[in-house]
C-alpha cells in the first residue's frame, strides 16, 4: 500500500509491501524495528541502529496529526488511509454495506466524475481533491452504486467532510437528508 | 513569632512550588481548591485540603472572604497568596492581618504605595531613580491624554494605573492612533478590573530590554538585592523566557540596577521578597517600570544561580526573622534560563487553548528543574491562566546553560493541548537568541520560524504517521505487535528492510 505523507512542507512516499514486502520510503529500502510505548503514544524507531523518538501529540483521529521526533514538533497528513480503510471494509463485507467516502484532508474539490445512480467498479476513479498542493483521485473501494453525492465540483472541503456514498447495486439514491 | 501552618492561597505550579517550601521547612499546608481543581496536584500534595466554590476565580480563589474563612477554620498562622489572584490585592493582605494571620509578602501600605503605577512613578522620582518620560498624574479621558501626548512624544505606551499583566496597555505610534489605542485600551483595563481605570501616559523606549531585579528585605531595614533577570523575550507583554545574568548587563549596570533597586524599596518601606522592573535602552540607559509585591513566576532562575530558597526566605521573612545574609555575601553561580510552558499554540499567534493533556513526559537530569502541576489526563480549563510548568536549568556558564535547556526541551513531552514548546525549542536553536542579542520585539522579529527535521527523522516520523493513521482509520486499537491485527507488520519490514539494508 502506498501512502503519501505530508510533514510540514515535504512529501515523502511510505510504501508497505512493496516490492515484496519491503517498507520503502520515496523509493528506498528502510531497515526498521519499531516500538509502541503505548503508555506514552511514543514509537521507538530503529533506523539502521540509529534512534528517534516520535511521539503523537495530537489526540486520537485528528488531522493534522501532530509528531514530536527529535526535540522538533511536525505536523503531518496521511493521504489515502481513509480510502483504503472503506476498501478493506467494502471487500471484508462483500460490498454489501453503505460505505461513506470523506475527504482524507482539507481541501479543493476540483471534479466529479460520477453521478448519483452510477455503478462504478472498483478503482473508478470518482472524484478530485486538491489538498496541499497535490491533486488526489478519491477511487471507489469496491463495486457499488453512487447513491449519495454530498459535494459539488468547485467546493471547498473540511477533513472528514463526507463526500460520496456508495452502498451496492441493488440499493436506490438516497434522497436530501439536508445540510451535514 | 514561629509559623506552623500555612494556607497556600493559589492553584497550580506555583500552589504547588509553595507547598514544597512549607514541607522542606517543617511547615503545614493547607490547599484550596475550585470545582475544576479537586484533582489537581496542589490539592493531593498539600496536608490539607478545603473546598472554596465553582471554577470561575471570581467565585473561587479571588474570595478573600472564603480564603481567610478555611484559614481560620483549618488553624493557619499564615497566608502565602503566590502570584497572580489576590497576590497584589491590598485589601486581601489587609484582612489576612486584621483576621490576625500574617501574609507572606509585603504589607497593605507597601503594596498600596507601589501598585499603583502613578504613585510608585512618583516614589522612584523623589527617590532619585531614572523614570521614563511620563505623566506623574493620573490621566482619566482622551483630552487629557492628547495634552500628555504633545509634552511626551510619540511613540508613546498607554497603561491603566492599577493593572498589570499587560490588559488595557496600548503602543501608539504618532498622534493619529492615539483616540482608537484610548478607546481599545480604557475598554479592556475596564473589562479586565471591572471599573474605569485611570491611566498614565508613557514615551515608549523600543528596542529595550527588560531587566528586573530579585531583592529581599527584612522587618529590620535590610534590603538585599539577589540578582537580576533579563524577562525581554515577551509576546503581548507577557514573559516567556527569562535568565540571569542579563547577557547586555555588564558590572556597572549590574550595580546601577541594584542600587536604583534597593532605593525604591527602602523608600516603600519594603518587607518580603519583590521585583523592581527596569527598561534599558540600547546605550545601557535605564528607567524605572514597577515594582511587583509579590513572588515573581520566574524566580526559580534566582534560587539556581544564588543558591536561595526564595519562598522559605519568605516565609522567615514573613515570622519577622533577619535576612540570613548581607548584599555582599550573596554570589551567583553560573547561569540560568527557564522557558515558560504554556497551554497557548504557538503556530495559532499563542492562542489559549483548552483541553486534556494526555501524556506527560518530565525532562530530567543535571540542571534541569522543573516546576510544574502535570498530571495526564488532567484538564486544563479555561478559566485560569495558561501556564503549565516551568522549565528551568543551570549551567555554569551561559553556553552550558542553554545546552542543557536545549536538551531538556527535547526530552519533555506534553501531548493532548498545544502548548510553547515549539517556541522554545525554535527560539533555543535562533543565532541572534544564542548571541544574547535580544529585546522586546524579538517574538515579533524572529517568530514564526521553520524547524528542520533531519532526513532520517523525518523517515521515523513519516513511518508512525502512517501507522497512526492506519490504525485511526480501521478503528482498531495499535498494538505493539501489529501482526496481530495487521498482515503488514512493522516485524515483516523490518526483517526485510534489514536483509534489504545488509546487502
Amino acid at each position: 500500500m502506498r501512502y503519501e505523507v505530508v510533514l510540514g512542507e515535504r512529501t515523502m512516499i511510505v510504501e508497505l509491501e512493496a516490492l515484496g514486502g519491503l517498507l520503502t520510503v520515496d523509493g528506498r529500502a528502510v531497515a526498521v524495528d519499531i516500538r509502541e510505548i503505548r503508555a506514552e503514544r511514543a514509537w521507538h524507531v530503529l533506523i539502521d541502529g540509529s534512534a528517534h523518538d516520535v511521539t503523537v501529540l495530537s489526540p486520537p483521529r485528528q488531522d493534522p496529526l501532530r509528531l514530536q521526533v527529535g526535540g522538533v514538533e511536525v505536523r503531518g497528513r496521511v493521504s489515502d488511509a481513509r480510502t483504503v480503510s472503506a476498501r478493506l471494509t467494502a471487500k471484508a463485507s462483500g460490498a454489501h454495506t453503505r460505505v461513506e467516502l470523506r475527504a482524507p484532508m482539507p481541501g479543493l474539490l476540483k471534479a466529479l466524475h460520477v453521478r448519483e445512480g452510477d455503478v462504478v467498479d472498483e478503482g473508478t476513479g470518482m472524484a478530485t481533491l486538491e489538498a496541499m498542493k497535490m491533486e488526489n483521485e478519491l477511487r471507489s473501494p469496491a463495486r457499488a452504486r453512487v447513491v449519495r453525492i454530498a459535494v459539488r465540483a468547485g467546493d471547498k472541503v473540511e477533513g472528514g467532510a463526507l463526500l460520496v456514498v456508495l452502498g451496492p447495486i441493488g440499493t436506490a439514491v438516497e434522497p436530501e437528508v439536508g445540510q451535514e | 513569632m514561629r509559623l506552623t501552618k500555612v494556607l497556600v492561597a493559589n492553584r497550580g505550579e506555583i500552589a504547588v512550588r509553595v507547598i514544597r517550601a512549607c514541607r522542606d521547612v517543617g511547615l503545614r499546608s493547607v490547599a484550596v481548591y475550585s470545582e475544576a481543581d479537586r484533582d489537581a496536584l496542589h490539592v493531593r500534595l498539600a496536608d490539607e485540603a478545603y473546598p472554596i466554590g465553582p471554577a470561575p476565580a471570581t467565585q473561587s480563589y479571588l474570595r478573600g472572604d472564603k480564603l481567610i474563612a478555611v484559614a481560620r477554620g483549618a488553624g493557619c498562622d499564615a497566608v502565602h497568596p503566590g502570584y497572580g489572584f489576590l497576590s497584589e490585592n491590598a485589601g486581601f493582605a489587609e484582612a489576612v492581618a486584621a483576621a490576625g494571620l500574617v501574609f507572606v509578602g509585603p504589607p497593605a501600605a507597601v503594596q498600596r504605595r507601589l501598585g499603583d503605577k502613578i504613585a510608585a512613578r512618583r516614589l522612584a522620582r523623589d527617590a532619585g531613580v531614572p523614570v521614563v518620560g511620563g505623566t506623574f498624574e493620573p490621566v482619566a479621558d482622551l483630552d487629557a491624554a492628547r495634552g500628555a501626548a504633545e509634552q511626551i512624544g510619540y511613540p508613546l505606551i498607554l497603561k491603566p494605573a492599577g493593572g498589570g499583566g499587560g490588559k488595557g496597555m496600548r503602543i501608539v505610534a504618532t498622534a493619529a492612533g492615539l483616540a482608537d489605542a484610548w478607546r481599545g485600551a480604557t475598554g479592556e483595563a475596564q473589562s479586565a478590573l471591572g471599573a474605569p481605570a485611570a491611566f498614565v501616559v508613557e514615551h515608549f523606549v523600543g528596542a529595550a530590554r527588560h531587566v528586573e531585579v530579585q531583592f529581599v528585605a527584612d522587618d529590620h531595614g535590610a534590603v538585599v538585592p539577589l540578582g537580576e533577570r533579563d524577562c525581554s523575550i515577551q509576546r503581548r507583554h507577557q514573559k516567556l523566557i527569562e535568565e540571569t545574568p542579563g547577557p547586555s548587563v555588564d558590572e556597572t549596570l549590574r550595580e546601577g540596577l541594584f542600587d536604583a533597586a534597593v532605593r525604591v524599596a527602602r523608600a516603600a518601606g519594603y518587607r518580603n521578597a519583590g521585583t523592581a522592573e527596569f527598561l534599558v535602552a540600547p546605550d545601557g540607559s535605564f528607567t524605572f517600570l514597577e515594582v511587583n509585591t509579590r513572588l515573581q513566576v520566574e524566580h526559580p532562575i534566582t534560587e539556581l544561580v544564588t543558591g536561595i530558597d526564595l519562598v522559605q526566605l519568605q516565609l522567615r521573612l514573613a515570622a519577622g526573622e533577619p535576612l540570613p545574609f548581607a548584599r555582599a555575601d550573596v554570589r551567583a553561580h553560573g547561569a540560568a534560563i527557564e522557558c515558560r510552558l504554556t497551554a497557548e499554540d504557538p503556530f495559532a499567534g499563542f492562542l489559549p487553548a483548552a483541553g486534556t493533556i494526555t501524556v506527560v513526559r518530565e525532562a530530567s537530569g543535571p540542571g534541569v528543574r522543573l516546576d510544574g502541576a502535570l498530571v495526564p489526563g488532567m484538564v486544563v480549563a479555561s478559566e485560569y491562566d495558561p501556564l503549565l510548568a516551568k522549565l528551568a536549568c543551570w549551567g555554569v556558564d551561559r553556553p552550558a546553560a542553554l545546552a542543557r535547556m536545549r536538551r531538556a526541551l527535547g526530552e519533555m513531552v506534553i501531548s493532548g493541548i498545544p502548548t510553547t514548546l515549539p517556541f522554545h525549542r525554535a527560539t533555543l536553536g535562533e543565532p541572534d537568541f544564542v548571541a544574547g542579542r535580544y529585546d522586546t520585539g524579538y517574538i515579533t522579529a524572529h517568530w514564526p520560524r521553520e524547524t528542520v527535521l533531519g532526513e532520517e527523522a523525518a523517515v521515523a516520523a513519516a513511518i508512525v504517521a502512517v501507522l497512526v493513521s492506519r490504525s485511526a482509520a480501521s478503528g482498531a486499537p495499535s498494538t505493539t505487535d501489529p501482526a496481530a491485527t495487521d498482515p503488514a507488520v512493522p516485524g515483516a519490514w523490518a526483517r526485510a528492510g534489514r536483509h534489504e539494508g545488509l546487502r
